[in-house]
């Protein structure tokens, strides 16, 4: 097993990927993907294996420079012929061919990797991009390659990492290149009209069971790829049951508040905690619900990606505070699921009756609780992670 | 429908002058392909489309393909417009694709980013950055590509495609409003007809005439000049 050194993915592999193993990062279009196979790369180096990369998107200096920005020296490697470059950007873009080897036309890509497969025996090789190389040859070509490449790897015990970003192919093609890899992580995107964040989960692996843990990352500078334990706000207007929330979804939060003398006992500053489920972890930011708080707001909801807007299902006057608050922060540009509690209670509105009264796009999702009678907290996490990762 | 005036002076007043459209202006959240031979003032409209914008605050991505950042800034100047201003007020987000292939390092900033011409993947993810960050100023926000000229000249064209798709869908789906500019006869003939239909409206420039379309089949024309104060149009008439 040799250990790829990112955060959780080993042991979402169990332990590390298999000599002569391949893998495909496919990726939505949008999420930085390379920082995958280099740092895989960078770790399997540092560990005294050698390597190589193919390169069809930048000239082999480039590369040098953004191992650089990620805090680790490439050019030294390459100096000591610990790992080389296949170069296919160079020509293509008028610059000098650098690299052990060039390519100069596309006829000669097979050969040319796998003789550098053959160069570097239980090391590692990583095909950064893998679909530009699909535009110029054609889909059937592009398939028989890569299971060739594979074929010649898996004997000669080196890993192959394949950078892929999944633009609009198709399916059938989508479906051949998945089906010749040992291994398949999927990155992908949380958006709300714009990316808001990037994930990768383990969608396959030929040697073991992988973990269906979709883990949330940043891409640092220097660093590599981080883990990126997301904010998740809980906010709503006064008395609707925030701090119960936090409470229902994070075991242990804390409520930094204050009570004051004769009065409902009521969040004034926030509540904290972190919350895990089906192995979504967040830190999970309770607001406040009075409007001179509301200055909070802003600041809270820095960074987070996903909102949870607590309303008093018995309480219609709040509803317009409600989704003031929303507004504030910034909620609209989000992922939100509104909680409409106190179902337990008569006189409750229904989630359809609230979607009408707040008028709220179908979209999002309003899901039924009762905080007092423990219902209905599963299915609104559940929403959230739906749109989180749809 | 609500439209965002295009700057050039002349063309919305000539989408206005018709009762029936009454647009007075490019349709807001949508794509424009502004396309036609070389040297017939495609640049220019992208600077002149993108300078208006900022002076009414309304933030700006930048993608510029055939020319680097100095060049763009250099060219704009030459009109008297000032792109300083509006990216210290961080209403402009400029990704440089074209600069990196002089091959030494360059910097990002906090408003600017370099991308590589061959490298969609890359290129994406700084879209994506960059859409966030005018989003974040504001929804409704424009957005250029000055051009798909050089991308086809360094990427197979149907891979072109497959970005500028994924390009156009990512940032109507932020509410922005998009230029793409293209010279005629870099792809082949097939590309141009996909190319024209996964735009929403089309003005072709040749040099004398000015022509829009819009996904309405809503047609207009005018005559037109290159002055020192950008694309100027004449009397037009809708057709």
């Amino acid at each position: 097993m040799k250990k790829t050194h990112i955060p959780k993915l080993d042991d979402f592999l169990g332990g590390g990927i298999p000599e002569g193993s391949s893998v495909l990062f496919y990726a939505d279009p949008g999420v930085e993907c390379e920082a995958f196979g280099y740092q895989t790369l960078q770790s399997r180096l540092e560990e005294g294996d050698s390597g190589f990369i193919f390169t069809n998107v930048t000239e082999p200096s480039s590369i040098i420079y953004e191992f650089e920005k990620f805090g680790w020296d490439l050019e030294k490697k390459v100096d000591d012929k610990r790992v080389f470059f296949v170069d296919g950007s160079s020509y293509f873009i008028g610059a000098p061919v650098t690299g052990k080897y060039g390519i100069e036309d596309y006829s000669q890509i097979e050969d040319v990797v796998i003789k550098a497969i053959n160069d570097v025996p239980d090391g590692l090789g990583v095909i950064n991009n893998l679909s530009t190389l699909i535009d110029y040859l054609d889909d059937g070509e592009t398939v028989r390659i890569i299971n060739k490449w594979n074929q010649v790897a898996n004997d000669n015990k080196t890993i192959l990492i394949y950078i892929f970003t999944e633009w609009d192919y198709e399916n059938a093609l989508i479906e051949q290149i998945k089906d010749s890899m040992d291994c398949l992580v999927n990155l992908s995107t949380i958006e709300e009209r714009v990316i808001i964040g990037q994930g990768f989960m383990v969608t396959g692996a030929s040697w073991t069971t992988p973990s269906s843990n979709r883990v949330l990352f940043n891409i640092m500078r220097p660093g590599g790829v981080k883990i990126f334990i997301p904010k998740i706000l809980v906010t709503g207007p006064f008395n609707a049951g925030k701090s119960s929330f936090v409470k229902k979804i994070a075991k242990n939060s804390v409520s930094v508040d204050r009570m004051a003398l004769g009065q409902v006992p009521t969040t004034i500053a926030m509540d904290i905690g972190h919350m895990e489920y089906k192995g979504f972890n967040a830190d999970v930011f309770g607001t406040p619900g009075q409007e001179r708080f509301d200055l909070i707001l802003d600041i809270l909801s820095k960074e987070a990606v996903g909102a949870f807007i607590v309303v008093d299902s018995t309480a219609p006057e709040t509803f317009a505070r409600a989704k003031e608050m929303m507004k504030r922060c910034k909620a609209e540009a989000i992922p939100k699921v509104i909680v409409a509690n106190k179902q337990d209670l008569p006189d409750s509105l229904s989630p359809e009756k609230i979607r009408k009264v707040m008028n709220i796009d179908q979209s999002i999702p309003i899901v039924p609780t009762s905080l007092h009678l423990n219902e209905g907290i599963e299915d609104a996490m559940d929403a959230l992670l739906e749109i989180l990762y749809r | 429908m609500s439209t965002v005036e295009s700057g050039i002076p002349g063309l919305d007043e000539l989408l206005q002058s018709e009762a029936g459209y009454d647009l007075g202006g490019i349709p807001q959240n949508t794509s424009t392909l502004v396309y036609g031979p070389p040297k017939v003032g495609k640049s220019i409209f992208s600077y002149q489309f993108a300078n208006h914008g900022l002076n009414l605050e309304e933030p700006c991505l930048y993608i510029t393909a055939d020319e680097g950042m100095k060049q763009l800034q250099q060219n704009m100047i030459d009109f008297g417009w000032y792109l300083q201003n509006a990216m210290e007020k961080e209403l402009l987000y400029v990704i440089d694709s074209i600069s990196s292939l002089s091959g030494a390092p360059i910097e990002t900033t906090n408003t600017y980013t370099p991308s590589k011409i061959n490298d969609p993947t890359d290129l994406m993810v700084k879209v994506g950055i960059g859409t966030r960050f005018v989003f974040k100023k504001s929804n409704e926000f424009r957005s250029v590509f000055d051009s798909l000229t050089t991308p086809f000249a360094f990427n197979p064209e149907p891979m072109v495609i497959r970005f500028l798709k994924t390009y156009i869908r990512r940032l109507q789906e932020a509410g922005s409003t998009l230029v793409i500019t293209y010279t005629e006869g870099v792809a082949d003939e097939n590309t141009e007809k996909i190319l024209k239909s996964v735009v929403d409206n089309v003005i072709m420039l040749d040099g004398s005439y000015l022509t829009f379309r819009s996904s309405e089949g809503l047609m207009g024309t005018a005559e037109y000049q290159i002055t020192n104060q950008g694309l100027v149009l004449g009397e037009g008439e809708i057709l």
